[in-house]
C-alpha cells in the first residue's frame, strides 16, 4: 500500500497495516466502520490504536448500550480517559461530534450513528480535517450502498477470535476478498483450538461395579 | 467615545428598531416638553427637534412618548465605561456622554490603534448605541473631536492641523459666552487661541484657558478614572416584553461585556455566576427564573461566557414573558497568567478540554456528559457506573482479570431456548467456565446467575447468563442475553 503523507495511529496488526493507506488508522478524517450489530469485535480492533491515543482523552458518543468500564480495564485501557456522550435529537448529537472535532483536545472519537445526511458526514469530515483526532463513525451495513466523504470504508463482520474486514472503499487498489485481522483480549477462555473436546465416557462393563452399589430390587 | 443618540437609545436601543416597534410607529424623546431625540420614523413624519408635546403628537399620532430619563443616561454611560475597563484600566466618564480611555499603554497588547478601535467597536455592538470614536494624543483633544465627527489624528502634529478648525462652541466653557464670541467673530478654536490670554482670563475665567491649554497638551491632564465595585451585579430593563428565551440573549450579552470589562478590571476570573429573568407581573406574579452557570475552568473570555449562555438560554423554557435581566456574579478567582511555554501541547491545554465539556453539558444537559466511577460490587450493573463529569464521585480501580463485553443491555433479554440450549438467531455454544455472581441480598435485591461467553454460530460473542433458580423449584433454566463483546 502506498504511503502518502498521511498522519496515522498504529492499527497494531502487521497484516492490517499493510492495507491500510499509510499503514494506519488516519487522523484528521472520517472513517466509516460498518457493523451488523455492535458487538461485531469493533471495540477490540480499535482497541491498539485507542490505546496509543488514550493519554489525550477518548470520546464515545451516542454508544449504542452502555459501556461498561470493567471491559476497558480487561484491555488494559485505562477506564477514566473514556467519556460518554449522550444525545437526545440527532442535530444535537452531531453539533456534539463537530465541537468535540473542532476543539481537538479529545484524541479519538467513535460515533455510533444509524442515520446520517451526507451533507451532514461532510460536515463531521471537514471537521475531523482540522483536527488531530481519530474519527469512527460505527454505522450498520446497511449504510454500505449510501454515499459517504469517507476516504476510508470498512465494513466489519465476526469471526472467530478475530474479524474478517471487507474494504468497501479505501484510497489504493480495490481488495475484494476479505481481510481477516487476528484480535486479542479475547473472551473464549475454553478450548481454544479443539473447540469441543467431548470425550467418550467408558462402556459400562457388567458386574464391574462394587454389589453394594447396585440397587437391588 | 461619545454616544450621540443616547437619550433616544437608551429606550430602543439600535438592535430593536425595525423588529419589534414596528415599522412607523416613531419614537420621541421629551425634555421640558420639548423633543430632544428622535428617530427616523418620527423625523419622517415631520418631528423635529425643539417641538412642542402638542406639535409631535399632532405630526405622529402612534408615536411612543417619553420623557428624558438623566439616570438611566448616566447608567448606561458607567455600563459603557464598565465594558471598556476590559481595554485599559484608565477610563473616565467625561461630560456629555462621553468616556475617555487611555489607551497609550493598551497598543501593543491589543495590535495597534486600528485592531483596538475594531475591538472596542465590537465589543460596544453588545449594548445598542451608536458610538463616535476619536483617537488624539490628549484626552481634551479627543473628547472635542469625538463630539465634532470623530476621527484619528495620532501625533501632536496632525492633532494641532485639525484642531483649529474645531468650531468655538465646542468647548464646553466657551458656551456660555457664546453671544460674546458670535459677536467677536470667533467661530473656530483656532480663532480663540489667538485672543489675548490675560483679556480672556479676565472676562472667562480660567477654566476655558485651562481647557484648551490641555487639549493642545500644554497643560497636564487629570482624570478621576472610573473605580470598579467590589461586586459586580447588574440588572438592564428590557425595551419590550420579550417571549423567547432565545431572544434574552442579545441584552445579556450586553451584560456579559459590561462583566468581561469588570473582571479584567480587577483581574479576576469568572467560576459561577447566574442570570435571572424577571417575569411580567401579570395577574399572579412569577418567581424570577434564575439560571445559574458554574465553570469548571475559571474564565474571562466573552465568546466562551456568550457561548455558554446561548447554549443553557436554549434549553429554557419561559412560564412567562420576560421583562428585566439580571446578571449577578457568584463566585470569582484571581485569574492566572497566561502560559508562556514556547511549544503549545498538541491537543490543547486541559483549559481546552474544561471548556469544551462545559460546552456539550450546557447544551446536551448533565446527564448525557458522563465518565466512568465504577462502583466495588459483583453485580455487572452496579460496577459499571458513569456519573456526569462535574460530579466528585470517585471511582474505585477495577480488577481487569476477566474478560468482560465492552457493552452490557439495559435490561437483559430473555432468551428462547432450544433443545435445552439458549438460542439467539442460531444455537449459542458456551466457550468460558461459568463465573457465578450472586450479590445483593443486604439490598432486597439479590442476584443468583451464572454467566457464560456464548458464541453463536457467525462466531459472535455474548455474554449471557442462567438464573439459578432454587433447587425445589421445578422449573426450566432461564438464560438471559445481558453483554456484547465489542
Amino acid at each position: 500500500m502506498a504511503s502518502a503523507r498521511v498522519n496515522v495511529v498504529p492499527c497494531g496488526s502487521e497484516t492490517l497495516a499493510a492495507e491500510l493507506p499509510g499503514g494506519g488508522w488516519p487522523k484528521g478524517a472520517l472513517t466509516d466502520l460498518l457493523v451488523q450489530q455492535p458487538g461485531a469485535g469493533e471495540m477490540r480492533l480499535l482497541l491498539p490504536a485507542l490505546k496509543a491515543v488514550a493519554t489525550r482523552r477518548i470520546a464515545f458518543l451516542q454508544p449504542p448500550h452502555r459501556f461498561q468500564p470493567e471491559a476497558a480495564a480487561y484491555w488494559g485501557l485505562p477506564e477514566t480517559s473514556i467519556n460518554v456522550v449522550r444525545a437526545q435529537k440527532t442535530a444535537d448529537a452531531l453539533w456534539a461530534g463537530e465541537q468535540i472535532l473542532r476543539s481537538g483536545t479529545f484524541g479519538a472519537l467513535i460515533f455510533w450513528q444509524s442515520h446520517v445526511r451526507p451533507e451532514a458526514l461532510r460536515r463531521l469530515h471537514l471537521a475531523a480535517q482540522t483536527s488531530e483526532s481519530l474519527f469512527f463513525m460505527v454505522r450498520p451495513l446497511a449504510a454500505a450502498s449510501d454515499t459517504s466523504p469517507a476516504p476510508l470504508r470498512i465494513a466489519v463482520r465476526p469471526a472467530r477470535d478475530s474479524v474478517s474486514l471487507e474494504f468497501l472503499k479505501r484510497r489504493g487498489p480495490a481488495r475484494d476478498e476479505p481481510l481477516v485481522v487476528g484480535l486479542t483480549h479475547s473472551p473464549i477462555l475454553l478450548n481454544r483450538h479443539a473447540s469441543v473436546d467431548r470425550r467418550v465416557s467408558a462402556a459400562p462393563q457388567p458386574r464391574s461395579l462394587p454389589a453394594e452399589l447396585v440397587l437391588h430390587e | 467615545m461619545y454616544l450621540p443618540h443616547l437619550s433616544r437609545e437608551v429606550f430602543q436601543p439600535n438592535w430593536s428598531s425595525t423588529s419589534e416597534a414596528g415599522l412607523g410607529s416613531g419614537l420621541v424623546v421629551l425634555d421640558h416638553e420639548r423633543v430632544v431625540a428622535l428617530d427616523q420614523a418620527a423625523h419622517e413624519a415631520g418631528v423635529r427637534i425643539g417641538m412642542r408635546k402638542g406639535g409631535a403628537l399632532t405630526l405622529a399620532p402612534d408615536a411612543r412618548i417619553h420623557d428624558k430619563d438623566e439616570l438611566k443616561e448616566q447608567q448606561a454611560v458607567a455600563d459603557v465605561a464598565t465594558a471598556l475597563m476590559q481595554f485599559s484600566p484608565q477610563v473616565a466618564i467625561a461630560e456629555e456622554q462621553t468616556v475617555l480611555v487611555d489607551v497609550s499603554a493598551s497598543l501593543r497588547l491589543f495590535g495597534g490603534v486600528r485592531a483596538l478601535r475594531c475591538a472596542i467597536r465590537a465589543s460596544l455592538a453588545a449594548f445598542g448605541f451608536t458610538v463616535r470614536m476619536s483617537v488624539a494624543p490628549t484626552g481634551q483633544s479627543a473628547w472635542l473631536m469625538a463630539r465634532y465627527r470623530g476621527g484619528r489624528r495620532l501625533s501632536i502634529r496632525s492633532l494641532m492641523r485639525q484642531l483649529p478648525r474645531l468650531p468655538a462652541l465646542l468647548v464646553l466653557e466657551a458656551r456660555r459666552y457664546a453671544d460674546w464670541f458670535d459677536g467677536l467673530g470667533c467661530t473656530s478654536v483656532a480663532d480663540l487661541r489667538r485672543l489675548p490670554r490675560a483679556g480672556l482670563k479676565k472676562r472667562c475665567g480660567t477654566a476655558l484657558l485651562d481647557t484648551l491649554d490641555r487639549a493642545v497638551g500644554e497643560a497636564p491632564e487629570l482624570y478621576e478614572w472610573v473605580q470598579t465595585p467590589p461586586s459586580f451585579n447588574a440588572r438592564i430593563e428590557l425595551p419590550d416584553r420579550v417571549e423567547h428565551a432565545e431572544a434574552v440573549l442579545f441584552v445579556a450579552r450586553r451584560l456579559i461585556v459590561q462583566l468581561t470589562g469588570w473582571l479584567a478590571s480587577k483581574q479576576l476570573a469568572l467560576t459561577r455566576f447566574s442570570i435571572e429573568l424577571e417575569h411580567e407581573r401579570g395577574r399572579a406574579a412569577s418567581p424570577p427564573t434564575t439560571i445559574e452557570v458554574a465553570l469548571a475552568e475559571p474564565t474571562w473570555h466573552e465568546d466562551h461566557l456568550t457561548r455558554l449562555l446561548k447554549e443553557r438560554l436554549g434549553r429554557v423554557e419561559l412560564a412567562a414573558a420576560v421583562i428585566a435581566v439580571r446578571l449577578e456574579v457568584n463566585d470569582v478567582e484571581a485569574a492566572e497568567p497566561p502560559s508562556d511555554t514556547l511549544f503549545p501541547e498538541p491537543g490543547g491545554s486541559a483549559a481546552d478540554h474544561n471548556r469544551l465539556m462545559e460546552l456539550l453539558v450546557a447544551r446536551l444537559g448533565h446527564e448525557n456528559v458522563l465518565r466512568a466511577a465504577p462502583v466495588a460490587d459483583h453485580r455487572p450493573e452496579i460496577v459499571s457506573n458513569w456519573v456526569p463529569v462535574s460530579s466528585d464521585v470517585k471511582g474505585c480501580p477495577l480488577p481487569g482479570d476477566q474478560p468482560r463485553p465492552s457493552w452490557l443491555l439495559e435490561t437483559p433479554i430473555q432468551l428462547i431456548t432450544r433443545q435445552h440450549r439458549p438460542f439467539y438467531g442460531s444455537p449459542l455454544r458456551t466457550v468460558s467456565p461459568g463465573e457465578r455472581v450472586e450479590a445483593g441480598w443486604w439490598g432486597g435485591e439479590l442476584v443468583t446467575r451464572d454467566y457464560f461467553v456464548a458464541e453463536a454460530d457467525d462466531h459472535t460473542c455474548y455474554w449471557i447468563y442462567r438464573e439459578r433458580v432454587g433447587s425445589r423449584i421445578e422449573e426450566d433454566p432461564r438464560w438471559f442475553l445481558h453483554g456484547l463483546f465489542g
